[in-house]
């Protein structure tokens, strides 16, 4: 019973980041319509410009966070403006093809400049926990995931109760509407695409302090944010909360009770699964 | 017209000494998800090639001749790696095959050299799978993966107190199965007690379930068979679920500078295998010893070699030797005379059995205040073994 009970917190845990990696690609998915194939590229970046600030500035990895996100949203903000604006209108096909030579460019480059390297984000507190009822809780995790419920609560109450997030509500919902009450579409995208890197940026940082980083972690992330993507659908980012906490727990209880080899399976048969009974999404609406 | 006439000439013209260098040819992976490993079996080749020329070349019955080396980059990428075998052949022409990293690779790229007649010699892949298909064309410097845990397994069985309970975890790849079946029978042989004999994928990022069922279990021994990416993840999450086995063992990682350096204080305590350590008293016709030539490595490449690197200068130097064996660059004379080299190495005593792989003995080591340090290499231990280990708390 302690074991499914450890499983169980880890899992929760697990998904609690889950859930922070999709977030960003939810919110560019729902809003621009575009699959951003980069997004884990994204967050491979976040995790080295947090990796850099923690080695090189000596600066504690959660104080590093906004930071990430800042440079994040930068990058994201210019990566919409300079490229994916040119093609926003053309079919989706081109935009992921876009969306995928821009992850093969930045994960390339990365190696490039920091090598392939092994690195990890190690402040001296990673690794302690505390014990309760013969259960381990992690703290870094636990942070993780309170950070990750924390982002994408304020996620919603900005897009719900701020101009700026009823702006990029209007131009997802209705975009000819949306302009005719001023809104600018080009820099709506810009702003909202920057909002998904800096979110990406975010998940890296705390990605590195779980985990470990080299160039290419972010393709298989991407993979898993479009699976709790469709799970959670694209309406409120709150169900994506949800879509990550219900992937990280059927991982974990896969790898328990059916087998290690299984986790894959389960968390894409059920993306297959989903698609056929519901294709409009689990929780909510995915396109 | 001018142009093709220059050529006609100079057909006829070349003297002696610009006689066709020989042709080493390697596909490796140079960028893409293991390129953190593939780079050592590049360098490694470059440095042997250097060095060997720099002191002549091959010397072909009474010609020195040097040697000339094409490696491409398959990105990490297996299909794009046996293509390139091909085209190393059937365009570049080149004359000998060196090998990837790793024994997928390897049991890809090796039926290329197999169906062409062509010997690769291989430091990248220790897989028995690699040997047990009867090809004629392929050498390799790593030790059979199922002997990987030997080693430890025998110094298991003389600790005291004697490790009673096992967990043997293993990714799902070619190399890793090989591990895993080999190390079964090594400790059912040792009367040890298997609790958990799993699985996984490979590149898993989340080992809290293993480690959850590890607690559980009260496994004293965990002997792990993956990649360096999973093993980072699970010594650092077996530190934050404060999962402390009394030992525990990886296939990789452990041997690896870079390695230690990411998991910096968390790295103490684990320990591996390596069939090379930078001895001085592994003598080397070209490097000196092995000492010297880890030096000279570190002062090249600003980083310290491991075994792969070892690994792959022994590579190019059994080939070398050979045709220098068979004073001839044909296929056939130079696989033959692979079959009888046995030279002393920097990489240890290199010579091949009658499947093609060298026989070398894993030492077990540990990383002790972050050093690798040699523990068992049979017989006696060599250095005290950290055992048990303590809790993480206490670390």
């Amino acid at each position: 019973m302690e074991l499914l009970f450890q499983v169980l917190v880890s899992g929760l845990l697990l998904g609690g980041l889950y859930a922070l990696m999709a977030l960003g690609l939810a919110l560019v998915w729902g809003v621009l319509n575009i699959v951003n194939l980069s997004h884990g590229a994204l967050i491979m970046l976040g995790a080295y410009v947090t990796y850099f600030l923690v080695t090189g500035a000596y600066i504690d990895p959660f104080a590093a966070l906004p930071i990430a996100a800042a440079v994040l949203f930068a990058i994201g903000y210019l990566i919409q403006r300079g490229v994916l604006n040119l093609v926003i209108r053309g079919p989706m096909f081109n935009t992921l093809l876009i969306t995928f030579g821009i992850e093969v460019v930045l994960t390339y480059l990365t190696q490039l400049w920091f090598s392939a390297d092994f690195r990890t984000i190690n402040p001296g507190y990673a690794g302690s926990n505390y014990t309760v009822g013969g259960i381990t809780i992690p703290y870094v995790q636990v942070l993780v995931f309170v950070i990750a419920i924390g982002l994408t609560v304020a996620m919603w109450l900005l897009l719900l109760h701020t101009r700026t997030g009823r702006g990029i509500r209007a131009a997802a919902q209705n975009l000819v509407a949306a302009r005719l009450y001023g809104v600018s579409p080009k820099s709506v995208y810009a702003l909202t695409f920057g909002l998904g890197a800096a979110l990406a940026g975010v998940a890296g940082g705390l990605y590195g302090t779980v985990s470990q980083i080299n160039p290419y972690i972010g393709g298989p992330l991407t993979a898993k944010s479009f699976v709790i993507a469709i799970i959670g659908g694209l309406d409120n980012p709150l169900w994506v909360i949800v879509g990550g906490l219900f992937l990280g727990i059927i991982e974990s209880l896969t790898a328990l009770y059916i087998g290690s080899t299984y986790r894959d399976v389960a968390s894409f048969g059920i993306l297959v699964l989903i698609l056929i009974v519901r294709p409009s999404g689990l929780l909510g609406r995915t396109t | 017209m001018y142009r093709f006439l220059f050529f006609i000439a100079s057909l006829f013209l070349t003297p002696a000494a610009w006689a066709q260098p020989v042709t080493f040819g390697a596909s490796v992976q140079l960028t893409g998800p293991v390129a953190n490993t593939g780079r050592y079996y590049k360098d490694a080749y470059e440095f042997a090639v250097e060095k060997i020329n720099a002191a002549g070349g091959i010397k072909i019955g009474s010609v020195h001749q040097k040697i000339a080396l094409k490696i491409l980059d398959n990105q990490s990428d297996v299909n794009l790696s046996v293509r390139q075998y091909v085209q190393l052949l059937a365009q570049d022409k080149v004359n000998f095959l060196l090998g990837p990293f790793a024994s997928n690779f390897v049991l890809a790229d090796s039926s290329i050299a197999e169906k062409s007649r062509v010997p690769m010699v291989q430091g990248g892949g220790a897989s028995d799978q690699i040997y047990s298909r009867g090809y004629q064309y392929i050498f390799g410097t790593l030790p059979a993966a199922s002997n990987y845990f030997g080693s430890t397994i025998e110094a298991m069985t003389k600790l005291n107190p004697r490790p009673q309970t096992v967990a043997l975890l293993y990714a799902d790849d070619s190399f890793d199965v090989s591990v895993a079946k080999g190390t079964r029978e090594l400790l059912n042989k040792a009367g040890l007690k298997t609790v958990i004999d799993e699985r996984y994928s490979t590149n898993a990022s989340d080992f809290s379930v293993l480690l959850s069922r590890i607690k559980s279990e009260n496994a004293d021994a965990v002997l792990v068979a993956g990649h360096e990416t999973e093993i980072l993840n699970f010594i650092r999450q077996a530190k934050s679920l404060d999962v402390s086995p009394k030992l525990y063992s990886f296939t990789v990682g452990v041997p690896s500078a870079d390695f230690r350096h990411a998991l910096g204080k968390d790295a103490n305590g684990a320990s591996g295998m390596t069939a090379w350590l930078p001895s001085a008293t592994l003598k080397d016709q070209w490097f000196g010893d092995a000492e010297k030539f880890a030096r000279a490595w570190k002062t090249k490449f600003a980083y310290e070699p491991d075994y792969h690197a070892a690994s792959g200068v022994a590579t190019v130097e059994a080939l070398v030797n050979a045709i220098q064996a068979a004073g001839s660059t044909d296929p056939q004379k130079v696989r033959d005379a692979l079959t009888k080299v046995s030279f002393d190495s920097l990489y240890g005593r290199v010579a091949f059995d009658d499947k093609g792989q060298i026989s070398l003995p894993q030492i077990m080591v540990q990383i002790q205040n972050d050093d690798v340090v040699p523990i068992y290499a049979g017989k006696d231990f060599i250095n005290k073994l950290q055992y048990p280990l303590a809790p993480w708390s206490k670390r």
